[in-house]
């Protein structure tokens, strides 16, 4: 099985005007479709960065971006915008709502954006995915009068809204207990395996990672690990000669 | 694919409604600045058009007379002094002699609204032990009234004088101590002394007049003056006081013969006065729009400033840069919107209060073109405010943003 959605060649990315500060340094990528990928790495080991390119938020210095068929170089501003609303699905560590608007609205802003409105299919599907991350019974209320891990869940329930085929997640569970973290991790485990969307998850949590499909290690800008964890499973945390990999 | 301007408005009602006491306090503030500039603005206008109409509502608003001017000085004996008489109100001018031609071709003009032959000269008038230097002002009474309204500013005797009997003004009766029905003695350039009758006085609120103002028949005065069927000027009356400087322009390259001078030329130092008030009221105006706008900007952009986070992640879910700067625009469209039309309501009711707290009679002048001006420089100036704030927002990375977050 073959099925490539993502896919970086020799990307790389400095910051700075005048003091260049290389942070990436020729990233190879492939990320099948349907894939559930955790990325870790220390901070400053240039996963942040990594992330904000392949979610198309930011250029690469060099090398090239290629997300379902589309060369993100080839883009305007204005059409890595379009490509972002329509591809990729965001959820982040902070949820991000728009305290002005409702939760259902909430929901719907991904779509409103470019169409302003929403016809009714594309309401039942906003209450369907309320629905799915447990908050129909909250959609008619104010965005920041439900509580953190509620926002959390509309923020996951807002980034499926325009059927994405990734969806970059950094850090979700990061604010989160650890009852409400194992809930929205099971949430996105059973998107992935729904709609078959392809995850790319930055996580500082060792067992989330552990319990997805593909690990990526990063550290100084480079991917110094890449597992499969489905054809070979990290030992248990508790097992005291697991490797250090995720140290 | 383009954003919706649909979702652009209601993110920028949202941003409104957040905060409903900043939105209220910011269209407060320009609608304070706008009602200022209505009150100042019908104020000035209204007092410059009472001015106005003060000076040449029963003044001619242009006087023709001939080209060349002649000379009517003379030296009098009075009293056994040489005295040199020259009037000074009135340049004395070469007669005009074709002047019902003259008054026919004025007359087809749409733009005028009346035409007055006068026959003008000075004299003397003695009574008892009293002199005074008087205006000897020939015309029709009849068509003296559509500019002077002379038959009803009668105050005593007789509306209209008939034969070798005038009309005085009241300061001149109250200098002769003279009252209607009483003679009096006009002595003229080189003429014997000649007894007439004051037929009745008026008061036509102007001191100037009231007091040297000797008004006859028009043929009477030629007579008198020994001028035939002449006149010395036809003074003219306009439609639009404002348009009198053009229309004697207009006539002048037409009747080289003869000299027209509006009434702007008469009164350069009022209106002077007039635009130097214009322009302290236009600067005034100016900082309080200033105000306005500094007001404004300085709100959205700290309440831009406040959004960044939601910004930042309506940019990763895919609206575009242009995108939010309008939805920060239509929000100083909104704000200036509401706060003119508040204002103006605001505006319009300070001036009734004022007419009511100043009890005098006042006009209050509000031209359509003022209010255009007023509202579409506020709307304006409120638009461009929220463009700075907007661009800056516009701009922010969202990387940035929610990686700060």
């Amino acid at each position: 099985m073959d099925n490539v959605l993502l896919k970086t060649i020799n990307t790389t990315k400095e910051f700075g005007q005048e003091i260049k500060s290389p942070v990436l340094f020729g990233i190879n990528l492939e990320i099948q479709a349907g894939e559930f990928v955790s990325m870790i790495g220390s901070s400053g080991s240039g996963k942040s960065t990594l992330l904000n390119i392949l979610g198309a938020l930011d250029r690469p210095t060099t090398g090239e971006v290629i997300i379902d068929g589309t060369n993100l170089g080839h883009l305007s501003d204005d059409q890595l915008a379009y490509f972002r609303n329509r591809t990729i699905g965001f959820i982040f560590q902070s949820h991000f709502l728009l305290p002005q608007f409702t939760v259902l609205e909430n929901v719907l802003i991904p779509y409103l954006i470019y169409a302003g409105k929403a016809p009714t299919e594309i309401k039942a599907r906003a209450l369907d995915l309320l629905d799915r991350v447990g908050l129909i019974h909250r959609k008619d209320n104010r965005a920041n009068a439900i509580s953190g891990g509620e926002q959390q869940r509309v923020a996951i329930a807002r980034s499926l809204i325009n059927h994405p085929r990734i969806i970059l997640a950094d850090e979700p569970t990061g604010n989160l207990d650890s009852k409400n973290t194992q809930k929205v991790f099971e949430m996105l485990k059973s998107i992935n395996r729904d709609y078959q969307t392809t995850f790319i998850m930055v996580t500082h949590d060792h067992a989330l990672a552990a319990s997805c499909d593909r690990l990526l290690k990063l550290k100084d800008g480079l991917i110094i690990e890449d597992l499969d964890l489905l054809k070979q499973p990290l030992p248990k945390e508790e097992d005291r000669c697991a490797p250090s990999i995720l140290e | 694919m383009k954003n919706s301007l649909a979702f652009e408005f209601s993110l920028a009602r949202r941003f409104l409604e957040e905060n409903k006491l900043q939105t209220l306090l910011i269209v407060l503030g320009i609608a304070i600045g706008v009602a200022v500039m209505v009150f100042l603005t019908a104020l000035i206008d209204g007092l410059q058009a009472d001015l106005i109409q003060k000076t040449v509502g029963k003044a001619p608003h242009i006087v023709v007379t001939s080209a060349e001017a002649g000379s009517q000085e003379a030296v009098k004996s009075v009293d056994g002094h040489k005295v040199l008489m020259i009037d000074t109100t009135q340049k004395d001018q070469r007669p005009i002699g074709e002047y019902h031609t003259l008054v026919n071709a004025i007359w087809a003009d749409q733009r005028i609204r009346a035409v007055l032959p006068v026959v003008d000269g000075s004299g003397l008038i003695r009574r008892g032990q009293v002199t005074r230097g008087v205006l000897l002002r020939g015309f029709d009474l009849d068509q003296a009234d559509r500019i002077y309204d002379i038959s009803n500013s009668v105050i005593e005797g007789n509306r209209k004088p008939i034969n070798n009997s005038v009309l005085i003004g009241k300061d001149l009766a109250v200098d002769l101590g003279v009252s209607a029905g009483d003679p009096i003695l006009l002595e003229l350039p080189g003429q014997d002394p000649l007894a007439l009758m004051v037929d009745g006085i008026f008061d036509l609120g102007v001191s100037a007049i009231n007091q040297r103002w000797l008004v006859m028949d028009q043929r009477q005065a030629a007579a008198l003056l020994g001028i035939g069927d002449q006149v010395t000027s036809l003074e003219l009356q306009v439609q639009d006081v404002f348009l009198s400087e053009q229309i004697a322009r207009a006539w002048s390259s037409k009747l080289p013969n003869y000299q027209l001078e509006s009434w702007q030329e008469t009164n350069a130092q009022l209106l002077t006065a007039l635009k130097s008030q214009s322009s302290s009221s236009y600067t005034i105006q100016f900082f309080v729009l200033l105000a306005v706008i500094l007001g404004v900007a300085s709100v959205l952009a700290i309440n831009a400033v406040q959004k960044s986070k939601q910004i930042g992640i309506l940019k990763a879910m895919g609206i575009r840069t242009n995108s939010v700067a309008r939805a920060f625009m239509i929000q100083g469209v909104v704000l200036g919107l509401m706060g003119s039309i508040s204002g103006f309501g605001l505006g319009i009711f300070l001036t009734k209060i004022f007419i009511l707290l100043a009890g005098q009679q006042l006009t209050l002048l509000l031209k359509p073109l003022s209010v255009v001006v007023i509202l579409g420089s506020t709307m304006l100036s409120a638009t461009l405010s929220a463009y700075l704030p907007a661009r800056r927002v516009s701009q922010l990375n969202p990387i940035e943003v929610i990686r700060n977050g």
